[in-house]
């Protein structure tokens, strides 16, 4: 089947999956409010400018954003047969997930330039690199949202199983990823771990474009989200294949 | 050209074999029942020719094309009503077919236009901007029915297509299979059901344990079993079934207080057995009839171990 059709048909799921999904209950949960308070829970109370939060409220909210459609949409649809109906359609099952995909990576884009409109306007904040900015958002959140579509393979039609296995990887991740503490002021073993965390490379892009201190070298975080991606979306690819010949 | 080819098909889960060898074909435009027990074959059979699973081995055809190496091709000739509803129900009823018509390439003109034609044939325009979720069970049914439509398929794949609905949304549904043989479709129907499926299906495959245990139409299945014809009388008075079992000829007999079904492969011998029994007790016969094999006689016949 020609490349045309499939982004057609991927396209369609994703609008129809922006339509219904997007205001669901555990979206808005686990997509904004479970960051906004995790990330207030840190910043209240401590003496530092907003504009300085600024790139690790961002990270964490592409993190969490783009990485929950999949999770709340896919069991969702496995427990009202819907998903199925993707399936037996003329559709191979990468424009299905590739829908998906499209669904969480325009929830993570779209929250993430609030903040930034919200920022500018109200803080003053100072984009430095706006292609730079806009490209680590872009990336990020297709890297994410490929994540949660790799963790909604897992064979269950409760949301709140995927949710909770997700949390497990999602949370520790962001303590080593130097959201919260400068990568810098990590142990060594921190530090190390920091290297393996797909966070650690989108918030060192939003430093960057925010014109703050950052690790790493440009090409190297945009090189390492897209191999994270690359495996992301293969693992997710291969698993949801699985699944189909067991079921 | 046959509309549905299955040659060996066969599917392993694991250890277990769900499917075994089966083969059979759906001539185009006939309807195909598809009946068997609890977990005999049927929904894993179906997962397969609808592309949701591949098989392990053989192959199944849907117009000529594989659905496993033209899985794309098969599956755009094809219908499915699965047995869940699996409609979106934050949608109104136009905007899933709406979307059923996007997901298999239709323009938006056409969509718009399948979308107005099958609403009115169902009756349910004037409801087309209403959410699925306040629609009742029969609404939601045919809903689903006309999703399954939209790209106009050739073969229609029906699960329980009016399991649970009542008499009204069922007689309309089962009208509108017959309607779509009519214009030339293919449907290939899982059915609980005996009546329906003996209403509606040109033939009916029985499946049991992964294996095709019979391949005829209604009436040629009814057939092979004969020996489960039966009398049906209804006697004035109230008597208890044991009184009938010294009546010559009766294999098994059902039913209580006056009306009573004896089982038999002799009914003419039965009759005059009913009928002295009848005399020597004092009683009338309000009514006796026979009665040739049901399709459920012969399902139960086939799938409890008479013909295996």
């Amino acid at each position: 089947m020609s490349v045309p059709w499939e982004a057609g048909r991927a396209w369609a799921i994703a609008k129809k999956d922006m339509r219904i999904y997007y205001l669901k209950p555990p979206t808005i949960m686990f997509g904004i409010f479970f960051p906004a308070f995790l990330f207030l829970s840190f910043a209240v109370g401590r003496n530092i400018p907003l504009t300085e939060l600024i790139p690790g409220l961002m990270a964490i909210t592409v993190f969490f954003t783009s990485s929950s459609i999949g999770p709340v949409v896919i069991p969702w649809e496995r427990r009202t047969g819907s998903f199925e109906r993707l399936l037996s359609a003329p559709v191979s099952l990468i424009s299905v997930l590739a829908g998906k995909t499209l669904a969480g990576f325009f929830f993570g884009v779209f929250i993430a330039f609030l903040i930034i409109i919200f920022g500018t306007v109200f803080f003053g904040l100072h984009i430095v690199s706006g292609p730079v900015l806009f490209i680590g958002v872009a990336l990020s959140a297709m890297t994410f949202s490929c994540l949660g579509i790799l963790f909604s393979s897992i064979p269950t039609e409760n949301v709140g199983n995927v949710m909770m296995t997700l949390n497990f990887f999602r949370l520790p991740l962001i303590f080593i990823s130097g959201i919260f503490m400068p990568l810098e002021s990590l142990p060594p073993v921190g530090q190390s771990l920091s290297m393996l965390s797909p966070l650690t490379y989108t918030h060192d892009i939003f430093l960057y474009s925010l014109g703050k201190v950052n690790q790493y070298p440009l090409p190297v975080d945009i090189g390492i989200l897209i191999f994270f991606l690359l495996f992301f979306l293969s693992a997710a690819v291969l698993l949801h294949m699985k699944n189909m010949e067991k079921a | 050209m046959d509309a549905i080819n299955v040659i060996n098909l066969t599917k392993y889960f694991g250890q277990l074999c769900a499917v075994n060898e089966i083969s059979f074909s759906v001539r185009k435009g006939e309807i195909f029942g598809f009946l068997g027990p609890n977990g005999a074959g049927k929904t894993t059979t179906v997962r397969i020719l609808s592309g949701l699973t591949s098989p392990t081995s053989g192959s199944a055809k849907i117009l000529g094309y594989d659905v496993k190496h033209h899985a794309i091709e098969a599956r755009k000739r094809i219908g499915i009503v699965p047995e869940v509803s699996n409609l979106y129900e934050e949608y109104s009823a136009i905007d899933n077919l709406l979307f059923t018509g996007e997901l298999y390439g239709i323009s938006r003109k056409r969509r718009i236009e399948m979308a107005g034609e099958l609403l009115h044939i169902f009756g349910l325009y004037e409801k087309r901007n209403e959410k699925v979720v306040k629609f009742s069970k029969g609404m939601k049914r045919q809903i689903v029915l006309s999703m399954a439509l939209m790209h106009e398929p050739d073969v229609l794949f029906l699960d329980e297509p009016t399991s649970g609905l009542d008499v009204h949304s069922s007689r309309k549904i089962k009208g509108i299979i017959t309607g779509l043989r009519e214009k030339g479709i293919t449907i290939f129907l899982t059915t609980h059901l005996m009546e329906e499926a003996n209403q509606l299906c040109d033939r009916i495959a029985i499946i049991d344990h992964g294996k095709i245990t019979a391949i005829d139409t209604p009436e040629g299945l009814k057939g092979t079993i004969e020996s489960v014809q039966s009398v049906e009388v209804t006697f004035s008075e109230a008597i208890t079934i044991q009184a009938l079992k010294d009546i010559p000829g009766v294999a098994k007999i059902t039913g209580e207080r006056t009306s009573f079904r004896l089982y038999t492969a002799t009914p003419k011998v039965v009759i005059k057995g009913v009928v002295t029994f009848a005399d020597s007790k004092g009683l009338e016969i309000m009514s006796i009839n026979t009665l040739g094999p049901t399709l459920e006689d012969v399902f139960v016949e086939i799938t409890e171990g008479g013909h295996r």
